[in-house]
């Protein structure tokens, strides 16, 4: 079929040729090629799908430089006995490439290398030469020179992908597209009156070692027309100009018209440059993207405010030049933004875990930005699922251990009163666990459960929910509700001023550094507290200070807490706390300012020691925390209450004679 | 042979309420502090009889308190004459001797006990400490230990629950040995079950 289709096609075109003026002075051998190739329609679809135009103005080639040639001296692999036949060509840019090879036989490498830009194109072989030249229609170069416009002469190499890799190993577009200049305010412009030290016969090479440099040596093209006292007109604009080149903000040929309209609203005024890919660099080198865009603006819960609610300092004619130590440093000031409006939650947020590890300089702790995005600022979602990720974001094990909990049932169950992590941990205020009473979170929700506890919870002959809080004070809910390992945790604290005792106020007690307590609890630095070392350590801090222990039962791992179970698998049996082989762990908090504890592992058998009287006087849970040494007293005392019957029975035994002998006597 | 009408009525009800009591509640605080090792009840089950008892002797105490204190009988029978010291202390020695010694000869016992003055010298002080101290002190202690949350701030007055269950500990442990001792003092009576029958009837026999 495909045969028969090209015979029909010879066997037409070589009839129609006879109707087609043919130059005479192209040769013979042309003549024979133009027969088919003189038909405009005649087009090659590539395997790329490009379609590439077969046909050859006859009368246009006669006059170009090569003009006189025959077709086969540039295409050496068709003759006429070969042709047509059909040929794979890939891409035009394959074809091109293949063309161009021919090239090289009549304008030898060396003569091509000797102007130096041409030279170095052609050495990149990025683009080749019908790319540039043209195939068929090539006039002679100096006729072109003098005709081309200089936009023409620039972009004939400059429309193509041509690159430069600076030193930095940065690669530099060389490309431009024309398009874009045309829609510029510079649209009018031919290319030499930016760029004046190139011209027809000049093409300077620049030797920029970064894109950096590049950009602040180019802006002086500016400068040339854009003088400073014009630039002076707007304050805010000039402001900027002294921190950054044009070419960031403005780009480099797609300047757009900076005239902001007087009645265009605030936020569209700075929106005028914020909209662009521009950013700002720290003095540590960080780059940070001041771009704001404005999609995000319209869906954000800031929608009505203008950027000067928050961005106070900055108006349409004030634009402060500030700089910051890095994008932290600029995240930490930025939270003063939106304090102006959200006083309350700052505060609450400065008194966070967070807040604390953030000015401790770890990067990854929240802020404002961080949760709330910079300008993205969104309502709080009814999808209480997707507010948990979030926290889960960063808290990922703390998500898997609460996605197997009866609160995320609840959740998936689509209840609304089912908790968020900011239920329990607040949103802003987010407390160390330790310090956080994490019950009264609990609490918060579960309004009537003391009520509902002391259905069972509770001491005869009367009801009274004060036992319940007794159990409520002294073990965190998850200890019970949750089907996982506990631990007994003694705290350090003031007991005249009730309460906890910081590392840092310990290490003061001690005058020592903070990280040196660790060594004061743990002499033996194995890791673990002895009985021995805990009743020193109490004993060196309680010559200082009126410190005890306080205790609670809680979760090992705190992350179990999140684990909270169904009603039907709590622990419902007393002895799992109350008896002395409760399968408790033992451990020591010492609470740290803001932050989480450091916790050692402690020998539970302290808490059955007789210093545990006066070291933690106010936790004792029946069983657990019995004192063993009163057990061997009530042993010692039993049998000496025998002893005394038995003694005196013995000795009456034995003194009866006496007694008879007495009575007989008598 | 005379009867004497030593014991009234309430003080026997108030005696064996209170002996019942005191020998369960003896047992289920063992149950409660050695919970791995005894198996009587559950630690459940221990906490709620020792629990009720604990109030039923409260109220029981009363009995004894009310009627001792609006007879004016507590201070003829359970003061000591302190005002004469030294003769008392000669008759403390002396009872003494007779439990150590005297009893082992075929002494008569130094002490008649009569409704005026059934406690011999030794009962009289350690019944005063008891009835007056120890009894209302392990109440107390007992009452903080059942509701530690409601008794917070008589809890924090003698120093913490740490405190609270030494002391009632302390005299579990006291009341335990005290109470064999107890059960083996009432049979020196003239005959083993005169002082025993004399808790039911009232009447102890003058010999």
């Amino acid at each position: 079929m495909r045969g028969i289709t090209i015979l029909s096609l010879v066997i037409f075109c070589f009839l129609f040729s006879y109707f087609l003026p043919i130059k005479d002075a192209v040769s013979d051998d042309t003549k024979s090629c133009l027969r088919c190739h003189s038909v405009k329609t005649l087009s090659k679809q590539l395997e790329n799908k490009e379609s590439l135009s077969l046909y050859i103005d006859g009368s246009k080639f006669e006059k170009s430089v090569h003009g006189a040639m025959d077709c086969s001296s540039c295409h050496t692999d068709i003759s006429l006995k070969n042709h047509p036949k059909p040929k794979k060509i890939a891409s035009k840019k394959a074809y091109a490439k293949e063309v161009s090879q021919n090239c090289l036989q009549c304008h030898p490498q060396d003569s091509l290398m000797k102007p130096e830009v041409h030279g170095k194109i052609v050495k990149k072989n990025e683009i080749f030469c019908s790319e540039c030249h043209g195939s068929h229609y090539i006039t002679s170069m100096k006729d072109w020179k003098k005709k081309a416009g200089f936009s023409t002469y620039c972009m004939t190499c400059h429309q193509h992908a041509i690159t430069k890799t600076l030193p930095s190993k940065e690669k530099l577009s060389l490309k431009v597209n024309e398009s874009e200049i045309k829609k510029s305010v510079h649209g009018k412009f031919e290319c030499i009156v930016c760029h004046s030290d190139f011209s027809k016969i000049n093409h300077p090479i620049y030797n920029y070692k970064t894109k950096a440099q590049y950009r602040t040596e180019m802006t002086q093209i500016c400068t040339k027309c854009h003088k400073d006292q014009d630039l002076q007109k707007n304050p805010a604009h000039y402001a900027l100009t002294k921190t950054a080149s044009c070419i960031e903000c403005h780009g480099y040929h797609g300047v757009k018209p900076a005239k902001v309209a007087k009645s265009l609203p605030e936020s569209q005024y700075c929106l005028n440059c914020h909209s662009r890919a521009i950013s700002m660099k720290m003095k540590n080198g960080e780059t940070m993207s001041v771009q704001v865009k404005e999609e995000d603006l319209l869906n954000s819960t800031h929608k009505k405010l203008k950027c000067t609610d928050c961005h106070k300092e900055f108006s349409t004619t004030q634009h402060p030049m500030r700089t910051f130590d890095s994008i932290a440093d600029y995240r930490a000031k930025s939270k003063e933004v939106c304090n102006n409006c959200h006083k309350e939650e700052v505060l609450k947020y400065d008194k966070s875990i967070h807040a604390m590890a953030f000015k401790k300089g770890n990067a990854q702790s929240p802020d404002c930005l961080k949760c709330h995005g910079y300008h993205k600022v969104s309502w709080i979602t009814p999808d209480k699922s997707a507010r948990n990720e979030l926290c889960v974001k960063c808290h990922t094990r703390e998500g898997d251990a609460f996605s197997s909990s009866v609160h995320n049932l609840a959740l998936k169950q689509g209840k609304k009163d089912a908790p968020v992590c900011s239920s329990c941990h607040n949103s802003h205020d987010v407390m160390p666990t330790n310090i956080a009473n994490l019950n009264a979170s609990c609490l918060r929700c579960h309004k009537d459960i003391k009520t509902s506890h002391n259905k069972w919870l509770w001491n005869p002959p009367v009801r009274l929910t004060t036992f319940v809080d007794t159990h409520f004070n002294s073990a965190s809910c998850a200890s019970c509700h949750t089907q996982t390992n506990k631990a007994v945790y003694l705290t350090v604290v003031d007991r005249a001023k009730k309460k906890v005792l910081t590392e840092d106020e310990i290490a003061k007690i001690f005058g020592v550094n903070s990280n040196e307590v660790k060594g004061k609890i743990d002499f033996n630095g194995d890791g673990k507290i002895q009985e021995q070392e805990l009743w020193q350590f109490m004993s060196s801090l309680k010559a200082k200070t009126h410190a005890n222990l306080a205790g609670r039962i809680d979760v090992l791992d705190p992350n179990d807490a999140h684990k909270i179970e169904p009603k039907s698998k709590t622990v419902k049996d007393c002895a799992v706390c109350h008896s002395s082989g409760a399968q408790l762990s033992g451990k020591i908090e010492i609470n740290k300012e803001g932050t989480k504890a450091v916790k050692f592992d402690f020998e539970r058998t302290a808490l059955n020691s007789v210093y545990a009287i006066p070291d933690i006087k106010d936790f004792y849970v029946l069983g657990l925390t019995k004192i063993k040494i009163l057990d061997i007293l009530f042993f010692i005392a039993v049998l000496g209450g025998i002893a005394v019957p038995v003694g005196h029975i013995t000795l009456r035994i034995l003194t009866a004679p006496i007694r008879r002998k007495r009575k007989e006597g008598k | 042979m005379k009867k004497i009408y030593l014991h009234p009525l309430p003080v026997r009800v108030w005696h064996w309420i209170n002996a019942i009591g005191f020998i369960i509640l003896i047992l289920t605080g063992v149950q409660i502090r050695f919970v791995d090792q005894v198996g009587l009840m559950s630690f459940e089950t221990a906490v709620q009889i020792h629990s009720w008892l604990g109030f039923i002797l409260l109220a029981n105490y009363f009995i004894w308190f009310v009627y001792y204190i609006f007879t004016g009988k507590f201070f003829k029978i359970y003061i000591p004459p302190f005002w004469k010291p030294v003769e008392f202390i000669k008759i403390c020695i002396r009872q003494a001797k007779y439990y150590a010694y005297g009893i082992m000869i075929g002494d008569e016992n130094p002490h008649h006990p009569v409704p005026e003055n059934k406690f011999n010298p030794l009962q009289q002080i350690s019944y005063l400490f008891i009835m007056a101290v120890l009894i209302p002190v392990q109440i107390i202690t007992g009452l903080m230990l059942w509701d530690p949350q409601l008794f917070g701030s008589v809890v924090s007055l003698i120093g913490g629950i740490q405190v609270a269950t030494l002391i009632h500990t302390a005299l579990w442990i006291f009341f335990s040995a005290f109470i064999i001792v107890h059960f083996y003092l009432a049979t020196l009576g003239v005959t083993p079950m005169t002082h025993i029958k004399a808790m039911f009837t009232g009447y102890e026999d003058e010999h």
